[in-house]
This record gives C-alpha cells, structure tokens and sequence, in this order.
C-alpha cells in the first residue's frame, strides 16, 4: 500500500467515526445518566458516584417483569403464527398451478402495500364491539399472518430445485408432508431472517400498542416506557433513562450476539 | 419453474388459514374504513348515523388537517434527502475502507436494531432545555435552544431522530448495492484516467439506481408512518406544530374516539403513501431503468 492509500484510509475512518459519536451518542448519554445519581444529573458526577438507584427506582414504579413476559408472549403467538399460516401459503403459490394463483398473488401484493397505520381504526372499532380490548389477543391480532411473510417464503421457495419436490413426490410425500418434511429443512436460512424481522417488528411496535391499550395490565415494553416517560414527564430523567435502558437491552444484546443475521433480518423490512 | 401439478384439495388447503386472516386483519379493515368514513360513529354507545360526505368536509376543510398535512410534507422534506445523503457517504466510506467495514456497518445499524420508543425516551432528554446535551452544544453555537417547546423547532427535533433512525438502514441497503457494482468497471474507469466523482457518476451510481429507488420508496413510506417519536416527544406539540398525518389519525381516531373524522384521515394518508410510492417508480424508477442501459 503506497503511502497516500494508508492516509486515505485513515481519513475515511476519521470520518466514519465522527459520524459514528452522533449515531452513538445518544446511547452513551442513556447509560451514563441511567447510572448517575438525581442529584449530579446535570453534571458534575464522576466515575465513583454511579449508582444502581435509579434502576432501583425505575423497577419500584413499573413492573417491568411483567411488561417483558407480555411483549415475549406477543413476540412469540405473532412468530409462531406467522410461520404457520405463510411458510404453506408460500409452498402453494411457489410450486402449485391452479385456477386463482394469479389473484391469491395479487391479493397478496395489495396487502403488502396497505401500511399498517390504515387498518388501525376499523380495526379498533371491530376489536372494541368484541369487548376484546386490553388485551393479548387485541395486541396480536392484526399480525396473526404476514403478506410479507407468504411474499418471502414463495420467493425463496421458488429458488429451490424442483428435483427435491419431485423426489419427495416419488416417495408419495403428501401435500402437509411436503411443506414440513421437504420446504421446512431447506428454507432454514429464510425462516431466521423472517423471524428476526417479525420478533423485532412486534418487540418494538409501539403504535398497535397504542391503539388497542388502555390500561397498564397488558402494557408491552414500548407501550410501558412511553407510559412511564409521561408520568415521570420533567423529573427524575435519571429513573427514565434506567427504564429505557432496561427496554432497549433485549434486542441490542442480540443484535450484538447475532449481528449478520439481525442485519440480515431487519433490512428485510419492507413490510409493515 | 413451477411443476404442473393437478389442483388437489390438499393444497388449498395450505392456503386457507394465511388468506382468511388476510382478508378479515388487512382486507375487511380497509374495506370498512371506507364505510366508517362515511358515518357518525360512537364507540361508547355503539351508534351509527349515516352522514354521507360531512366527515370528508369537516375534516379535510380543518385548520388541523391542513397543518398536519403541511407538517408531514416538511417532515418528509427533512429527514428524506438527508438520511440518503448521509447514507450514501457513509455507505461509500464503509466500501471504500480495507478493514473495519463491519465494524462501522454495524455502528449505524444500532439504532434500527433498537426500540424506538425508548430511544425516543432518550433522545427528549438530550433535547432536555438548556442543560441537555443539543442546548448546550448545538443550541450555544446556532442559538436555537429548547427544540421541543418551540413550534418551530419541535418538529425539526422529531426529523432528527428519524433520520438517525433511518440512516443505517440505507447503509445497509446502499452497501448490498455497492457490493453489486463490477469492480472491472471501476477498475477500467481509473486506467482510463477518470477521477473519483467521475468513477462514481459514471460506473458507481447507475449500477446503483435499483437500491436508491427501493431505500427512496422505503424511506418515504417510513417518513409518512412516523409515529413513536412524535408520541414520546412532543406529543404533536406544541399546539399542534409536530401533528403529522400519521399522528393526527391516532390522535383523532384513537384517543378522541372520533371514529369517522380518523377514518377521513386514513384514507387520506392511503392516497397520500399509494400516490408517492406511485410517482416515484414513475419517475425516478423509470429513468433508472433507461439509465440501466447507458
């Protein structure tokens, strides 16, 4: 490398990691204020001043244990459904002829460019007739399938060869078969990019939350922080910043512990 | 290719339980937002009166309307251009570095791994008056100070956390794209003596116009969805000077419970969103696949 490549290097770097601090800051400045006594939240705090307190507190006012298992909880009903109502769906239209395909695939279509947001009030409206507000079932609804997902799986499933199908079919695999003896074991690589989109998706969702939450009881981690935020609105930004800590944990440990895949998972979203 | 298989009862069958709940979780709700539009709906007692087109003309006449409307476009305006620009340099420094790509990559990626509201939550506190970390660096040298309560601030302060939001997501979609580009190309362009805009104008950009249309479409949509930061910010505030469209349909529907005003809202916001991502495939879509073949 001549000498004028390794400066420019170096430059590049420089650079990146200018813009890098902006990315970051806002993380350090949560942690630092989160392990910061009150008194010393404006400055003047060092490094044996840190303390647990905050986190003490933010965890006496909100029951955190609880708003994790419910977000858990929905992560889990909204993955597991999703895969098994999209991963058939997909085989069917990847790899099956029939009258209606082209309209299945265009209903499709149409689903994965209505937002999210669009559905929200006549779904509200319908989920509130039902005397099902408040509750897990409300929050995992709208999510119980995914155009997204059957998009995806079909795609994928359309670059596998057609000799596994056709061999599977000599052996007189049926149709359920099929889809969890042959497309199942080949479309592992597909399955964790869609099940990081879709637990991201719903563990950060504060929006659906929003809609069908009233109270507390079922509070998911978004919905919990936004409401704790309110309520401590102007004071102790020290407890604040201890609880969105505590929500932002589970998925940056992960994504540390998983980078590709979650990089993977997550520029999948185009859905949504 | 598809095998040729006769239509067998089986297989319908696969394809029930995910087209059911499209049509009753996707399908039946827009359907129904179309109806709701029309009616005096209250959710507490369960009526419905039918009152034609008066939502549409209550709603879309409204000082509330026009100023969530004007606010979404300049909230597109701001954080749009800005989060592909960035995105863009960064993606190229990050291609162009011979170690660390990874690194930096993932260094951006941070935030779109992180929930937003409780980043959100943060962010407030370092736009915090005075003594936050924006007042007291930015805020001392431009002389803007205490973004969220002011009602032309507050909704540049919202602008900032979406574009930090998004800008590692194109990073990652320009660096896939960047990854595409022949590197005999590049390579032929700088024995042919071009500099480095030009090596970028000619060879890199046009390889990537696919993944500048999908980021552009993506983050348009994104920027018309904005919804945690405006919730945990400001609320829409102050009176009404960060109220986007999509905060003004929960806002509205949700918390007002004005069923058939959020409906009119909606609908606005599905034309709105149907209507760019349209015009830009049009457009900027449409030239790249002509530029495609230079």
């Amino acid at each position: 490398m001549t000498a004028r490549t390794v400066s420019r290097q170096a430059l590049t770097h420089l650079a990146l990691a200018l813009g890098g601090v902006v990315m970051l800051l806002p993380f350090a400045i949560m942690l630092w204020t989160a392990f910061v006594p009150e008194r010393l939240i404006f400055g003047g705090a060092g490094l044996g001043d840190l303390t647990f307190e905050n986190f003490r507190l933010a965890v006496r006012e909100w029951d955190w244990v609880r708003a994790y298992r419910t977000s858990v909880v929905v992560a889990a009903i909204t993955f597991v459904s999703q895969l098994l109502t999209c991963l058939p769906a997909g085989y069917v239209l990847a790899r099956h002829r029939f009258r209606g395909r082209n309209v299945a695939l265009w209903v499709m279509f149409g689903c994965l460019i209505v937002p999210s947001l669009v559905i929200a009030i006549p779904t509200y409206v319908m989920i509130s007739r039902v005397g099902q507000l408040d509750t897990i079932a409300a929050l995992v609804w709208p999510s119980l399938t995914s155009a997204f997902g059957i998009f995806l799986f079909r795609q994928f499933i359309l670059t596998l060869p057609q000799s596994i199908f056709d061999a599977a079919r000599l052996d007189r695999v049926g149709e359920f078969g099929m889809v969890w003896r042959v497309v199942l074991p080949n479309v592992r690589p597909a399955i964790t990019a869609f099940g990081i989109f879709s637990v991201v998706s719903s563990w950060n969702d504060l929006f659906w939350a929003s809609v069908v939450l009233q109270s507390p009881a079922n509070a998911t981690v978004p919905f919990a922080i936004t409401q704790f935020a309110d309520q401590e609105a102007g004071v102790r930004y020290g407890a604040q910043m201890a609880a969105a800590t505590l929500a932002v944990a589970p998925l940056i440990i992960a994504f540390l512990v998983a980078q590709r895949q979650f990089v993977r998972g997550i520029s999948l979203n185009v859905a949504d | 290719m598809p095998s040729r298989t006769r239509f067998r009862l089986p297989a319908v069958a696969l394809l029930v339980p995910g087209y059911v709940l499209l049509f009753l979780s996707v399908v039946a709700p827009v359907l129904v937002v179309l109806v709701l539009a029309l009616f005096d709906y209250d959710p507490l007692l369960g009526t419905a009166d039918f009152v034609a087109l008066d939502n549409f003309g209550r709603v879309l006449s409204s000082e509330e309307f026009r100023r969530a409307l004007v606010n979404t476009a300049v909230y597109m305006l701001l954080t749009v251009p800005v989060t592909l620009a960035a995105a863009m340099l960064v993606a190229l420094g990050i291609h162009s570095v011979s170690w660390g790509g990874t690194f930096w990559r993932n260094v951006y990626f941070l935030p779109v791994a992180s929930t937003m509201a409780a980043m959100a939550v943060a962010w407030r506190w370092l736009f915090y008056a005075d003594t936050g970390v924006i007042d007291a660096t930015v805020g001392r040298l431009l002389g803007l100070e205490d973004w969220l309560h002011s009602t032309t601030l507050a909704l540049p302060a919202v602008a900032v956390v979406g574009t930090w939001e998004n800008v590692g997501f194109a990073v990652v979609m320009f660096l896939a794209g960047l990854a595409g580009v022949p590197p005999h190309l590049v390579e032929a362009a700088r024995l042919d003596g071009a500099g480095a805009w030009s090596r970028f104008w000619h060879v890199t950009w046009p390889a990537l116009g696919p993944a500048v249309v999908f980021t552009l479409i993506i983050t348009t949509r994104n920027a018309l969805k904005v919804f945690d930061q405006v919730r945990v910010m400001t609320e829409g505030g102050p009176v009404s000077s960060s109220t986007t469209l999509s905060y003004l349909l929960w806002e509205r529907g949700i918390r007002f419970l004005d069923v058939g005003g959020g409906s009119v809202v909606t609908l606005a916001l599905l034309v709105l969103i149907l209507a760019l991502t349209a015009i830009q495939l049009a457009t900027v879509g449409a030239r790249w696949e002509r530029a495609g073949t230079r």
